[in-house]
């Protein structure tokens, strides 16, 4: 830090005491609130470790201090959205499951939660998650594949067996048909008789990181912005605790972006939701403290703590000085991390542990507030449960063995990690300067920018690892004459004629003229302006599929053409 | 194939929207100087086949991270079969468990190449495999099945068309390439087995590793092996023998290069197409339980180059 804020005399060291009073206050209360972990927490030699440390206040640069940096759950956010973080809860250890029939991932939910998992978080197949019923010809070979098959109300039912929805939250990576796996949830919950105040959890709901990065898109950008705006103004009145987004840079990463390109197009695509809710006419300060966000941790320790630091600065900037919000709630940047996929290797799975441990530490070590960790076998097939238990230890061993989340932001102040953070928020700004240049993100995903530039980056990762540049170990270097097979996890592939049995089933016995009116009336609403949810939830109540409540909407808004490469 | 681009079509069947792979692949591939089509997401079997036959590909690299390469994969192939594209290179890639992948090639999947291979060993394999199916784009058709005819026809060009080398149209000599499997042997011609023991066997140490009298060339044969490199010793056991007869001319030393073909009589076609004078039109019996056939070093460099090919066991 320099020392320009010392020169310019004493107003900054008195904000700095000012603030950091303040931030005691505020730390004294949320620990009355909710009890610290421990009544004293100090390392393995008996030396006490205290909640946060700070420069001295006598030697540091104060207005530096608080201008960067700030202190935890203070503005701009860089240590932490919270006063105590981990001191008083560790982060969610929310393991990402799903496969096959509802039936198993259901007793894949009831294990992870008995091994101490603390929320769920869903993955849909294919057919799913592109608005498909398992019976479609396109869903032929991919029916709970790569997460589980969810056709109708019934799928979702047995999904959600004996879980009880007022006191699990529960994460469902979904995007294109959002609105429609929300809606079943809601309905399940009614069901269970819990109403839908009570329900907290998370849609990902990003729809333009799907046409930049991962392709499960269904209607093009603009209708597509409808539903989410749609989807935060009827949460806004009616789910008020769920997160209607979760803005993703995980597969901005996972398509080859680098660290930095992943905050900037996920800050960018982050900006245009908010564009588009102020643009429906809703309140920032209203649906702002609902959206959420999704990081990638890679392998470059230091470079991921900053880039969580400098996110949470950067979308706490933008929040409180373009947009004007007033509630600090609305300037938080909350994330979840999953640990990066795309860098483990089919060679020598087990090697990919020890990535996804120290990936997973700069998620903690950068203040996130969920974490998934991969399993060792991902780069082979679907996790077996012994991968999946390492991958929730790995967490485990992190929170309670290793001391790392004893103090708050216990890299802040690193000249290293701060020099690195400032460097990626200054990078991250021109890149953001650079999308509002070009109308924002909506256009900058139309005109192909981002995909461009994260296709750029991918090829030189690939080209450095070719020319051992950048060393893989297992791959480029250390390998190994003879590589043993692992255990792999394998689908049964009857799932596809037993979920179109009962999808015929289902089709021949419910009330298919409630079906017609709740889906002529979703149609009716399409054509209009009408918020789309409540019709959505009619629909799926009287057991209208996803394929149908997708269809129609197909049929109103057409489908996405991406402009092929 | 070396005059002539080689086309590559990168499609990603199903429903899987992770393209990075196929991406970098096609940017790589391009950069190795082919031409490279890249369907987008979401193709079924039926298109990717469609696209790969009117876009005249020789090669389709198939990308799937879903799971779903066991439906899809053989599904484009006999797609691509039933339309009569039989010549056209088909290989696959993304997360595809090692188990998986003797299924895949037993449906006709020519090569799977898992996470983490170089682009270049795509590269390679995608140039020595079209390399090796050039001769089909001269519109002589193959597969595995009717490999015989093939041969035939390539006699028949051999005997009819071919006689003159430089009334053959160019593209079709430019598309002839031999590409042998490997080099089988080097030969050397000397005065005594026995003595050449000596450097080969205890100082060398290589092993023996066959030995044999061919009494129609008038030669003692031992074969050594170090690793995978085979040296063929040749002794005359008669004046009349080819080998004292090289001898006479040049002393004992590197008589041949012997190259191991997967079809010796399409070699030879090749070969003579391109003007290259044979010694033997058709193959022989060898040493060593082969077919084989020798080229004149007139147009060689000097060095006298043998064709050989393991005959079947009857």
């Amino acid at each position: 830090m320099s020392r320009k804020g010392l020169a310019a005399g004493g107003r900054e060291v008195a904000d700095f005491q000012e603030q950091y009073a303040s931030w005691q206050r505020k730390a004294e209360q949320a620990s009355g609130r909710i009890p610290e972990r421990k009544a004293t927490f100090a390392t393995s030699s008996g030396i006490p470790v205290d909640r946060l440390y700070v420069p001295d206040e006598q030697t540091a640069d104060a207005t530096q201090y608080v201008h960067q940096l700030g202190f935890p759950g203070e503005f701009p956010f860089a240590r932490g959205t919270q006063p105590t973080m981990y001191r008083s809860r560790y982060w969610t250890m929310r393991q990402y499951a799903g496969f096959g029939s509802a039936e198993e991932t259901n007793r894949r939910f009831h294990y992870l939660l008995e091994q101490g998992q603390t929320g769920l978080s869903t993955a849909f197949d294919l057919p799913t998650q592109i608005g498909y019923d398992s019976d479609h010809p396109f869903a032929k070979g991919e029916v709970g594949k790569v997460g589980v098959a969810i056709s109708s109300l019934e799928d979702m039912e047995r999904l959600l067996a004996n879980i009880p929805l007022d006191k699990v939250s529960t994460s469902m990576t979904i995007n294109a048909p959002a609105s429609v796996l929300l809606a079943m949830y809601i309905v399940v919950a009614e069901k269970q008789g819990v109403t839908a105040d009570k329900l907290s959890g998370t849609i990902q709901n990003d729809i333009l990181k799907e046409y930049v990065a991962r392709g499960t898109y269904i209607f093009p950008p603009r209708p597509s912005m409808r539903l989410i705006t749609d989807i935060f103004a009827y949460c806004s009145t009616s789910v008020p605790n769920w997160n209607t987004i979760s803005i993703s840079g995980y597969h901005i990463r996972e398509a080859g972006s680098t660290a930095v390109q992943e905050v900037a197009f996920t800050l960018a695509n982050a900006k245009a939701y908010v564009d588009a809710a102020i643009a429906a006419r809703l309140d920032v300060d209203v649906f702002a403290p609902r959206l959420s966000f999704f990081f990638n941790a890679h392998n470059n320790l230091f470079e991921e703590v900053a880039k969580f630091r400098a996110a949470r600065r950067i979308w706490a900037r933008i929040m409180k000085e373009h947009y004007g919000a007033k509630q600090p709630k609305s300037w938080q940047l909350r994330f979840h991390t999953q640990t990066g996929g795309s860098t483990l290797t089919a060679q020598q799975p087990d090697n990919n542990i020890v990535r996804v441990t120290l990936q997973a530490l700069s998620a903690v070590l950068g203040g996130t507030q969920s974490l998934h960790t991969n399993s060792r076998d991902e780069a082979l097939a679907l996790p077996t449960e012994e991968s999946a238990r390492i991958a929730l230890r790995t967490q485990q061993i992190i929170a309670h063995e290793s001391g790392v989340a004893d103090t708050i932001d216990p890299l802040g102040g690193s000249y290293y990690v701060e020099a690195l953070t400032d460097q990626i928020e200054q990078e991250v700004g021109e890149y953001l300067a650079q999308i509002d240049g070009l109308g924002g993100a909506v256009v900058a995903v139309e005109q192909g920018y981002m995909q461009r530039e994260i296709q750029k980056s991918a090829y030189q990762t690939q080209m450095a690892i070719e020319t051992g540049e950048q060393i893989v170990v297992g791959v480029n270097a250390f390998k190994l004459e003879h590589e043993p097979r692992p255990e792999l996890l394998r689908i049964d592939s009857s799932l596809e004629r037993i979920q179109s049995e009962r999808l015929a089933h289902l089709r021949n016995t419910r009330n298919s003229k409630a079906v017609q009116e709740a889906l002529e009336a979703l149609r009716n609403a399409a054509r209009g302006s009408e918020n789309l949810m409540p019709h959505i939830i009619q629909s799926v109540r009287v057991y209208a599929t996803l394929g149908e409540i997708c269809g129609v909407l197909r049929e109103e808004f057409g489908e996405y053409q991406p402009s092929v490469w | 194939m070396a005059n002539q681009t080689i086309r590559v079509l990168v499609a990603k069947p199903g429903l899987d929207g992770h393209d990075r792979g196929a991406l970098v692949v096609a940017q790589g591939l391009r950069d190795a100087g082919m031409e490279v089509i890249y369907t987008g997401l979401r193709q079924t079997p039926e298109q990717i086949a469609s696209i790969a036959i009117q876009e005249d590909v020789d090669c389709v690299g198939l990308s799937s991270l879903s799971g779903a390469h066991m439906q899809l994969f053989p599904e484009i192939v006999s797609q691509l079969r039933n339309a009569g594209a039989n010549d056209v290179l088909v290989i696959g890639g993304g997360v595809v468990p090692q188990d998986d992948i003797p299924y895949l090639l037993e449906k006709g999947i020519d090569a799977v190449f898992t996470p983490g291979t170089p682009i270049s060993e795509i590269a390679a394999y995608i140039r020595t495999h079209i390399q090796r199916r050039g001769y089909m784009h001269a519109g002589i058709n193959k597969t595995e099945a009717d490999s015989d005819s093939a041969a035939e026809t390539i006699r028949q060009l051999t005997e009819d068309t071919l006689e003159e080398p430089s009334n053959m149209p160019q593209e079709l000599l430019q598309n002839l390439r031999i590409v042998p499997e490997q080099l089988d042997h080097i030969g050397i011609a000397v005065r005594s087995l026995h003595e050449s023991l000596h450097l080969y066997q205890e100082q060398l140490g290589m092993e023996v590793i066959h030995e044999e009298t061919v009494s129609d060339q008038n030669v003692h044969i031992l074969f050594l092996k170090i690793k995978e490199t085979v040296i063929e010793l040749l002794e005359p056991t008669d004046k009349a023998s080819p080998i004292a007869k090289f001898m006479e001319k040049r002393g004992p030393g590197l008589h041949h290069l012997a190259f191991k073909v997967n079809d010796i009589r399409q070699a030879l076609g090749y070969a003579k197409a391109a003007g290259y004078q044979l010694i033997d039109e058709t193959p022989r019996k060898g040493a060593h339980h082969k077919w084989v056939a020798f080229l004149h070093p007139k147009h060689t460099g000097g060095v006298l180059t043998e064709f050989c090919q393991p005959m079947e066991d009857e």
